[in-house]
């Protein structure tokens, strides 16, 4: 397959963007507990591990993965477009606070200051029935409410979660993603910090989403959290994460690993609102297992960082199991979103639906790369793909990459695909109805991703649609 | 039924220690024979994922196992079932046994 030319930031280039990006201010590091020099080698990861204070066995697989990334070429596939990362101009562990807080006051000025503005203590108070807040490479801030730790339900940073659970941890851990799937989940395999553990218990329902939000702040930082999320029989989890971080001229790296296995009857939503600044890498592998008649959900938003590189996977290994990845992107200038999703059916009577937005303009790029895969002996299975991609100028670009790869005679399997601009038609009669040309546009763009929106709790809907506006500023004229 | 099962002589029994395990091709197909505590086991040579090649990947006497060298999954010498992703499908397994010295092995 021919890899087409990338955009790429220019520096330059991140100036008219910091206008339109609220999230790019950054806070003093003066009073960090610790910073760990750039650079990756075996000490920067045993130094990891002893700040952790870990188990042996944890210690061995961040070295046997740090191996992994050294002996690893990066992919082929991705045409030279992760080339430019310096692995070695990176800090790979940053300690903000020495403490976690169980309230916000126990939190440093500076970083609840950060979180305030981000409005995550005011949506906890109001929606949410647990927030994680991770800044730079650890949790600083972590709650759950009362009644749901008293049925049982573990929400927690993973670091806490490897300490206080190390038995059901070390079950799962890597079972999902080994640490030699990829060259990226090698480095986080090596490096992780933070994220979240989540265990729900057979039968119970967390009818309020789990929220998590990460943070970068230093200057070519690298946040490798880690989740887990196991759902026991019959349960419920909605678990939803949100990222920014300060603009800089220089580039971080965001590499992160997450796992999710919903056991036989349960249903896991994920949903992410990736809002990186415009310098962030973004590289990140998600994979969740799907047991008999369980359904796993992710959904998948992306509008920041300069690269993103992402595509939610669900395996969907027992009869009945469901699996739905609802996937936007947001492409504007110096900005390539490579995103997707796959569904591989394992077993019988197994369905799936794939079904990727994408926006570009101002030279922006998005792409859609899937896999849809039916193995020998899912007979009965279903899967739709839909791929729509909408192009707001000449200089802008779309692609698509579907892999379909059918081992079974007796399933029904559909691919539609998109690409479409704003007619000119749609635009004068919205306009004949009085809106400006910018609000006419903006009213097509919402409804292009409403699929997207409606599946979010309506407070994110609302946040979702003022970020798309904030990207459309400007687009017209 | 015809059986088409066929004896093949692998080695001397000495010279696959505890621990170690070795790549052999027969008539184009290859197998990985491993010793793990004396418990000797054969299986395919490719990994169920991407067929790529699977037994010089790093094997876990303790564990039983065999790790792809190109994604990482586990499989389980015992059974040839994956425990790990992205591999989903087990891979063959052979017997094998030592006889006369000579460790021999079963194939189809």
């Amino acid at each position: 397959m021919a890899t087409p030319e990338i955009a790429v930031a220019k520096p330059d280039d991140l100036t008219g963007i910091k206008d339109s990006y609220e999230y790019g201010f950054h806070d003093s590091e003066k009073d960090y507990a610790f910073k760990a020099k750039k650079g990756l080698n075996r000490e920067v990861v045993e130094e990891i591990s002893d700040f952790k204070n870990e188990p042996a066995w944890m210690r061995a697989f961040r070295l046997k993965a740090l191996e992994h990334f050294e002996a690893r070429p990066m992919p082929e596939w991705a045409g030279g477009h992760m080339d430019s990362i310096d692995f070695q101009n990176i800090h790979y562990f940053v300690r903000a606070s020495e403490k976690q807080g169980r309230t916000w006051d126990e939190v440093p000025d500076d970083i609840k200051n950060t979180f305030d503005k981000l409005g995550i203590p005011e949506a906890e108070r109001k929606y949410l029935a647990g927030v994680g807040a991770q800044y730079e490479s650890e949790v600083v801030y972590h709650q759950i409410r009362e009644d749901l730790e008293k049925q049982g339900v573990i929400f927690m940073d993973m670091d806490s979660g490897l300490r206080e659970h190390e038995d059901l941890v070390r079950e799962h851990w890597a079972t999902v993603i080994p640490p030699n799937d990829n060259k990226l989940a090698a480095l986080n395999s090596a490096v992780w910090s933070g994220g979240s553990f989540v265990y729900v218990p057979p039968g119970v329902h967390v009818e309020m989403p789990l929220q998590a939000y990460f943070r970068i702040n230093t200057e070519n930082m690298g946040q490798f959290e880690r989740t887990l999320i196991i759902a026991d029989e019959g349960s419920f989890v909605h678990y939803i994460e949100g990222c920014t971080a300060p603009t800089y001229t220089t580039d971080s790296l965001h590499s992160a690993v997450v796992e999710i296995i919903a056991k036989p009857g349960s249903r896991v939503r994920y949903t992410t609102i990736q809002n990186w600044s415009h310098n962030v890498y973004n590289l990140v592998t998600k994979r969740a297992i799907a047991h008999e008649r369980a359904t796993m959900e992710w959904i998948d938003g992306n509008l920041g960082s300069k690269l993103t590189m992402k595509y939610p996977s669900i395996y969907l290994m027992g009869e009945h199991a469901h699996g739905e990845i609802l996937s936007i992107a947001f492409a504007g200038r110096g900005q390539h979103q490579d995103a997707g999703g796959k569904a591989v059916h394992i077993a019988p009577n197994t369905t799936s639906t794939i079904t990727s937005k994408s926006i570009s303009k101002d030279g922006g790029r998005a792409s859609y790369r899937g896999l849809l895969e039916v193995a020998p002996g899912a007979t009965g299975s279903k899967s739709k793909v839909v791929c729509d991609a909408l192009l707001l100028d000449e200089e802008s670009r779309s692609d698509t990459y579907p892999t379909i790869r059918i081992g079974e005679d007796d399933v029904d399997v559909g691919h539609e695909a998109t690409v479409s601009k704003i007619g000119e038609e749609q635009l004068f009669y919205l306009q004949s109805r009085g809106l400006s040309e910018e609000e006419a546009s903006g009213m097509i763009v919402g409804g292009f991703i409403e699929p997207f929106t409606r599946e979010l709790p309506m407070e994110y809907a609302v946040e979702m649609n003022r970020l798309i506006e904030l990207q459309m500023e400007g687009s017209i004229g | 039924m015809t059986d088409t099962r066929t004896t093949i002589d692998i080695c001397g029994a000495a010279e696959l220690e505890p621990g170690d395990s070795r790549i052999v091709e027969i008539d184009g197909r290859k197998f990985g024979v491993f010793n793990a505590g004396g418990e000797l086991y054969a299986i395919e040579d490719r990994c169920s994922h991407d067929d790529g090649p699977l037994a010089e990947g790093p094997f876990d006497p303790e564990a039983r196992t065999v790790e792809c060298p190109r994604h990482g999954s586990l499989f389980d010498l015992r059974s040839g079932r994956p425990r790990t992703l992205p591999a989903y499908l087990p891979v063959e397994t052979f017997p094998v046994r030592v006889e006369d010295g000579t460790i021999k092995m079963e194939v189809r």
